[in-house]
């Protein structure tokens, strides 16, 4: 029995391989319904003759011979039979897997991420994947389409769906590795998409297969949910005609993973450690060493043995560097080097200059200020009402009781004041408003803060401008909420904190907190190694309108500054040091680094698992589904001409 | 006196009655006749024709003593002459339903053939004797003699239908009793009898006659020209056969009544009866003056 089930299985596979709707195989079992139709219904022409003694004795010696001699010299019957068979065929959508690319619209992802940069010998995988490439252009004929997208942290469309050649040859010459991790989502996205509207796409992906981010990629990701009940391999993925053509076969590769500088758990004050992991992902065990240099003046080297396809790490202890540039660096010479070496940019914390506004004798400045003040990145300065003026700028500034007329820059803090805003407003007041709801998600209730048991004596009922969001609710109005417009971070509390206990509550602190970490220039402080591909957050004094960003290679770029908002610089797909100048000799220094385990194993994947389908490797020629429906479709007509040719002649006996 | 042939439209043509009556019926064996005639019998009589002497017994008519005889040998001799009697001439005709078929019809060749053969028995101043049977009845010609009874036989013949299942055997075996007188007997039948065609030969053997039989068949029989899925259904039984025509089932239908001719064939010289194969589409005339005359009926 468990062998009959074991064969039913393997049937059930073999099926699977070669038609792509097999279950419309179950037709076939209309033949015994034609043939016994045919047997029941065989409109026979009655001719009486003088005596059936010999024709039935003919009849019976044929039939003797053979037992189907009925069906067998029944053209017509067969006919049918054939026409079921092909039509059911065709149904069954067959399939072969077969080299080429004729007649098809070919969009060709092509990975650029950091990983196509190994040496397969004498050239990268990147050159490798665009000879492929060309390849495939070169094999295109008339009528065929291709589309180049190319795929590292960020997706890019090279070239629309096109049949110009040298078009896409000299985008794909254009190509160049980056220093980045790699996404495919988005390339994916748009094949994906071009698919709905493209009849007969193929998706080829040229890539080593290391892939971050596979698990995000799905079917369900696109809204088209495809309940899938068998877990065979190829059959779930279908739908979505994709080869994976892989290159590259080596998996010679040791990475720096990870670098970091932190503090010793135990030590002396003033020291500090710097934590690098590499990894080995060569078939043999690595040993070198790893050179920590600060500012290019070496600091330590230390020697490094890790196992085959292991982790390996390295603690540096050093005292407290102060401002440079900290190089971890792999001394071995493998088949990817851009994840050999690794920075951090040391900075003193950058101080958040924070202004507040308010009666120096009000009770509610007093709390400000001792919540504001002992924070070390604070820089503090009070202004009672009288003294402000527009020009007055800050990172961030805290109005308490009081409204300018304009808004300054920086990140600000209404408290028992209206911003000035078009659309907000209050209309009266609450009374003893209670605490309903808070929006844990926003950053400023960060650490699960809960002002649940505050108690406010009275607040204003605060009419909100649209796009604003309530932060902390009460019944009928907000009590705090976020009225962020245009990039510029904007926080109203409606009540007077003096009015309340909350500064004698725990979440008060832990609230100005959040502000201060709010404020995009905190970030600076943090901010140490930024993954290549990742922007680079510019966030300078508002007097300053422009600054030159030099990347690795010295190329500069001008970026032209906001004084209410952080500037993000994208560019940064090499690994490096990134210089940032804001003129008169205000520059700044940014790390931007690969420390991406799935690029640092190099060892070409086998399969890519998309959608929950696994699209195993192909060299050299993409195999493609080649259906063959129209062709049986075809023959099932001819045929059916056939057929009623022999039944309008008759003359066939 | 002559046979109005105008009367006879369907069956003789005057101008082939007369050259019947250049022919008479060959009988192979000398045979006992019934009345006298213009055949030699087997009994001795009183022609003119010398034929034996015998001695005299007492009784014996002393007119045929030769005197001559007593003269020289002093004994007495009785002198025997030939007697000369009629022959009668059996027509048998198959008139089971399955006799119809055929263009033109089985039965109306066999009715021909047989007022033909009645006909040349006539002139030959012969006893005619025929009769038509099937399972649904038998017709029988009352036995006549000389060309004045022409008309009665060609009446008789131009009047039999086909109708009823085949009953060969029963039949001939009927007649064989009734007619006792022997001569020459001839089947008209096509022998397709679900119960055989053997049993009807042994019977027709032992009447002691000289028997032929005409085996008759029709152009749609032995070449049939069927296509497509036909049920075929027999006349006379009812039954059917559903056949899808192919070139091999032809081709076995074939060999099967090839095969068919050749068992009654060879089932006749096995008994001394003259096979004489007719199909209807061939030429009457030359089947008549030829074929019955190379098959020993006609001389």
């Amino acid at each position: 029995m468990s062998r009959l089930s074991a064969l039913g299985q393997s049937l059930g596979s073999a099926l699977q391989q070669a038609f792509l709707a097999p279950a419309f195989l179950y037709f076939l079992w209309l033949i015994p319904i034609v043939i016994l139709l045919y047997l029941l219904k065989l409109r026979r022409t009655r001719v009486v003759i003088a005596s059936t003694l010999l024709w039935m004795k003919s009849l019976q010696d044929l039939t003797a011979n053979a037992p189907f001699q009925r069906l067998r010299r029944n053209l017509l019957l067969l006919l049918q039979i054939l026409i079921l068979l092909l039509v059911v065929g065709a149904l069954a959508r067959p399939y072969f897997k077969a080299e080429g690319r004729a007649g098809r619209n070919l969009c060709l992802l092509i990975d650029r991420s950091a990983s196509m940069q190994t040496m397969e010998g004498e050239q990268t995988r990147m050159e490798l994947a665009k000879a492929e490439a060309l390849r495939m252009v070169d094999e295109m004929q008339k009528g065929d389409k291709t589309m180049l997208v190319t795929f590292a942290e960020n997706s890019d469309v090279l070239s629309e769906l096109t049949d110009d050649r040298s078009r896409l040859r000299t985008a794909i010459h254009s190509i160049t590795a980056a220093d980045t991790r790699t996404r495919l989502r988005d390339a994916y996205l748009v094949a994906h998409s071009l698919r709905l509207t493209v009849a007969d796409l193929h998706a080829v992906v040229i890539s080593d297969g290391g892939i971050a981010d596979l698990d995000e990629i799905g079917p369900r990701n696109f809204g088209q949910v495809r309940e899938v009940a068998d877990t065979s391999t190829e059959a779930r993925a279908r739908g979505y005609d994709l080869s994976f053509l892989q290159v590259g076969t080596t998996s010679n590769n040791a990475g720096i993973v990870a670098f970091s500088l932190r503090e010793p758990e135990q030590g002396q004050p003033g020291e500090k450690q710097s934590f690098v992991l590499v990894h080995n992902d060569a078939p043999e065990p690595l040993s070198s060493t790893v050179t920590l240099s600060f500012n290019d003046s070496t600091l330590a080297v230390e020697e490094i043995n890790i196992p085959a396809g292991e982790d390996g790490e390295l603690v540096f202890a050093h005292p407290e560097l102060g401002t440079g540039i900290l190089k971890a660096e792999l001394d071995y010479e493998d088949a990817l080097p851009v994840d050999n070496i690794a920075w951090l940019t040391l900075r003193p914390a950058a101080k958040i200059r924070v202004l507040l506004v308010a009666e120096p004798e009000a009770p509610g400045a007093y709390f400000l200020q001792r919540v504001l003040a002992p924070d070390p990145r604070v820089e503090l300065s009070t202004l009672p009402p009288a003294n402000y003026a527009p020009g007055h700028t800050a990172d961030l500034t805290v109005f308490y009781n009081f409204a300018p007329p304009a808004l300054p820059s920086g990140t600000l803090l209404f408290i028992n004041a209206l911003p000035p805003i078009p659309g907000i407003g209050a209309e009266g007041s609450l009374d003893r408003p209670a605490v309903i709801a808070t929006d844990s998600e926003h950053p400023l209730m960060r650490f699960n803060l809960n002002p649940g048991n505050v108690g406010v004596s009275t607040a204003q009922k605060l009419v909100l401008p649209e796009g604003a969001h309530t932060i902390v609710s009460a019944p009928g109005a907000p009590l705090i909420a976020d009225v962020s417009q245009g990039g510029q971070f904007i926080a109203v509390i409606a009540f007077d904190i003096a009015a309340s206990d909350w500064p004698l509550n725990l979440s008060f602190p832990l609230f100005f907190q959040n502000l201060l970490a709010w404020v995009p220039r905190s970030a600076l402080a943090e901010e140490t190694s930024v993954d290549a591909g990742h922007p680079l957050t510019l966030v300078s004094r508002p007097e300053i309108a422009e600054a030159s960003v030099q990347a690795p290679s010295g190329e500069k770029e001008r970026v032209i500054l906001d004084p209410l908002r952080p500037v993000y610089f994208s560019n940064t797909q090499d690994t490096g040091l990134y210089t940032v100048n804001y003129g008169e000799g205000d520059t700044e220094k940014f790390a931007v680094n690969l420390l991406d385990r799935t690029e640092s194993s190099v060892a070409p994947a086998a399969a890519l698992s998309i959608g929950g389908g696994d699209f195993r490797a192909q060299r050299g020629h993409v195999r493609q589904n080649r259906e063959l429906w129209r062709w049986l479709l075809g023959a099932g007509i001819a045929v059916l001409a056939l057929e009623w040719w022999v039944f309008s002649r008759r003359a066939w006996i | 006196m002559t046979v109005d042939g105008a009367s006879m439209p369907h069956l003789l043509e005057p101008d082939f009655l007369r050259k019947l009556e250049r022919l008479s019926i060959a009988a192979r064996h000398v045979q006992l006749g019934l009345a006298k005639g213009e055949r030699k019998s087997k009994r001795k009589g009183s022609s003119v024709e010398f034929a034996d002497y015998r001695d005299y017994v007492q009784g014996d008519d002393l007119r045929h003593v030769d005197w001559n005889i007593y003269g020289r040998l002093d004994a007495l001799y009785l002198k025997l002459f030939q007697e000369h009697e009629d022959l009668t001439v059996h027509l048998l005709v198959d008139a089971s339903r399955s006799m119809g078929f055929g263009a033109p019809s089985k039965i109306e060749f066999a009715a021909r053939l047989a007022a033909a053969i009645g006909y040349v028995g006539l002139v030959g101043y012969d006893r005619v004797s025929a009769e038509a049977f099937s399972a649904a009845g038998v017709q029988r010609l009352v036995p006549c003699r000389g060309k004045a009874s022409a008309h009665k036989l060609l009446d008789f013949m131009s009047r039999i239908v086909a109708e009823g299942g085949t009953q060969l055997e029963q039949n001939t075996k009927s007649y064989v009793i009734r007619n006792r007188s022997k001569g020459v007997a001839v089947l008209f039948s096509d022998f397709l009898d679900p119960n055989g065609f053997e049993g009807c030969l042994k019977r027709l053997r032992q009447s002691g006659s000289d028997c032929f039989a005409v085996h008759i068949l029709s152009r749609a029989e032995i070449d049939p020209a069927i296509t497509g899925d036909l049920r075929l259904l027999d006349s006379e039984t009812q039954e059917y056969v559903e056949v899808s025509a192919s070139p091999a089932l032809l081709k076995r239908y074939k060999e099967n009544l090839s095969g068919f001719c050749e068992a009654i064939r060879r089932f006749c010289l096995a008994r001394g009866i003259g096979y004489i194969f007719a199909p209807t589409d061939g030429p009457f005339d030359r089947l008549t003056l030829d074929v019955l005359r190379s098959g020993g009926l006609f001389k």
